[in-house]
């Protein structure tokens, strides 16, 4: 009987030692901030969490001090995140909480109030959905990942007035534009070659046009519904002057596509400047936050290669700081830059 | 190779012992999530597995349904509560301990239904209520085989705690998402190691808290060549 008795107080014995692995009993909801977000906050160095640069003599009172960034886990240690808004911007934010790379992380950080400026894409429709406000990236922190078309020459020697037909309609696509051809597809779940129709008709394409009679051109794309969407603006514009067209859609990714083009597989492709640039250079560090300079280097590199880079878009696809409309009242921010404003 | 010693010069400078994203904050992080989360287990398993064992009705329906939470990965699970529940702790605590009810239900009735049915019933005979035999029989004889149970739980919750990580939590789990992202290859070793090395000291610990919560007699009669009992599932 004894030694039963003894053995059932075990069962409690164990049950005090587990909950004494919950290190102490700090209570649950407290942990929810201090899990998700470290406690840095309270501290006087008020450092990124994950950051290896120490705070320095950051503008204490600015907007950014008293807002908590969210990004890709290693924002903190890239020059187009935390170390270019200090560098650049002179922006230090109280926190940096490791999220992902523009994505559903992100999104929901930003939406749920967790962050009050996350990274996302420049063109993702999310932004226009749900009502956020993407910070006017002022001092061009970013490379110029505008959208531009790069064509074979040797596409060209047998149609030079391509660029003609299509650098038109790359003017006309603004940020607005390109993130609603996204949202139509994404979102409203259209296929991409009637949301290129339907802006091409908006945008004034007249068909009938005979100048790309007996000239055959494959349009390629990679298995981004954006750089599809851009494949059937070319494909339409070529086919509505006369061109015969033959779409190579969902080829893969740059590592697939690029190459294609190089061979003559495809004759033309839609690409982000300062992406394709840095993919040609391999990584020589060429691209800036100027779209005109950064194309301009682009084909400086792509002309060996046989390849020539067309007008750029406005519109880009790279990362933007977007906060709430909430957040972007309260603190009237516009610009990046409005982050270093003192605090109201 | 590199990772190995890289991790070891990672986890051994002292900059990384400190401040919010240190191992010690980590650390506290990470035992919290899986403690509690074994703690919220043990709350709802234990009750659960007495009843079935003790009475031996329904005890292979609630062994079998826990186990359909042990089939579906906690990856997945965490993702699936994420749109409901948000970031925080409460996401990762509930796939965690879906993922620790199973081995501690079904120990904890495999345990009860093994106690030797003619040692029950000398109990009743000697004029027992149910619930005396329950915890003064049945619960220490099953003792042995709750605690395996539990032992399997808590490596697995330490082991999946660092899932955490994946949204945005804290814990080791910190250390190999953004070791990935920065293509850090010793700090994502590191984190992996500092896993392994918790679980192991869970795994020992609570095998030391077995010899002690276990009544000798029951440990002489069980490992008569002084084996330790070891898991019944």
């Amino acid at each position: 009987m004894r030694t039963f008795r003894r053995a059932a107080l075990g069962a409690t014995i164990v049950a005090l030692l587990v909950s004494a692995c919950t290190s102490g009993g700090s209570s649950p909801s407290a942990t929810t901030a201090a899990t998700a977000a470290p406690t840095a906050a309270a501290s006087a160095v008020a450092s990124p969490s994950t950051a290896a640069s120490p705070a320095s003599a950051a503008p204490t009172g600015s907007i950014a001090s008293q807002l908590t960034l969210g990004g890709p886990p290693e924002c903190p240690q890239r020059p187009f995140c935390v170390l270019g808004l200090k560098d650049t911007y002179g922006v230090e934010f109280k926190l940096f909480l490791p999220l992902d790379a523009g994505g559903p992380l992100s999104l929901s950080a930003i939406k749920s109030g967790l962050v009050d400026v996350g990274l996302l894409f420049s063109s993702d429709p999310s932004i226009q959905v749900n009502n956020l406000v993407a910070l006017e990236d002022d001092k061009h922190l970013q490379k110029a990942d505008n959208l531009v078309p790069v064509v074979r020459n040797d596409l060209l020697a047998k149609a030079p007035g391509l660029p003609d037909l299509i650098n038109p309609f790359m003017a006309k696509l603004t940020q607005e534009a390109l993130t609603d051809l996204n949202k139509q597809v994404t979102v409203d779940g259209k296929d991409s070659k009637s949301v290129a129709a339907a802006w091409l008709a908006a945008n004034g394409l007249t068909t009938g046009g005979t100048s790309g009679a007996g000239i055959k051109v494959k349009v390629g794309s990679t298995n981004f519904y954006e750089q599809e969407i851009l494949g059937e603006i070319f494909a339409q514009v070529l086919e509505a002057n006369g061109f015969t067209v033959e779409r190579k859609f969902q080829l893969g990714n740059r590592e697939v596509v690029f190459p294609a083009l190089q061979k003559g597989d495809i004759d033309i492709l839609a690409e982000y400047a300062a992406t394709a640039l840095e993919y040609v250079n391999k990584g020589a560090g060429e691209a800036t936050g100027d779209a005109a300079e950064t194309v301009t280097k682009l084909n400086t590199r792509l002309a060996p290669l046989k390849l020539t880079a067309l007008a750029f878009a406005p519109a880009t696809d790279q990362n933007a700081f977007v906060v709430t409309k909430a957040t972007a009242d309260k603190y009237k921010l516009q610009k990046v830059s409005d982050l270093a404003n003192p605090a109201p | 190779m590199d990772g190995i010693t890289g991790a070891f010069g990672w986890l051994t400078d002292p900059t990384h012992w400190q401040g919010a994203d240190g191992i010690p904050t980590r650390f506290v992080e990470h035992v919290e999530l899986a403690g509690l989360a074994i703690l919220v287990a043990l709350l709802i398993a234990v009750p659960i597995g007495l009843y079935t064992g003790h009475t031996g009705r329904g005890g292979a329906l609630a062994v079998n349904v826990a186990g359909i939470g042990r089939a579906i990965p906690s990856y997945a699970l965490l993702l699936v509560f994420f749109p409901i529940l948000g970031f925080g702790l409460l996401t990762p605590l509930l796939a965690l301990v879906l993922l620790s009810i199973p081995p501690i239900l079904a120990n904890t009735h495999v345990g009860l239904r093994g106690v030797d049915r003619e040692t029950v019933d000398a109990a009743r005979g000697m004029g027992m209520r149910e619930s005396q035999v329950l915890t003064r029989v049945e619960l220490p004889a099953a003792m042995p085989v709750m605690v395996a149970g539990l032992r399997t739980a808590a490596v697995a919750a330490v082991a999946t705690a660092t899932l955490a990580a994946l949204i945005a939590g804290g814990g080791f789990g910190r250390y190999i998402v953004d070791g990935f992202a920065l293509q850090d290859q010793s700090m994502l070793v590191a984190g992996a190691i500092l896993v392994a090395v918790l679980a192991v000291i869970t795994e020992r610990g609570l095998t030391l808290a077995e010899r002690r919560v276990v009544s000798p007699g029951i440990r002489l009669a069980r490992d008569p060549d002084g084996e330790r009992a070891d898991d019944a599932v």
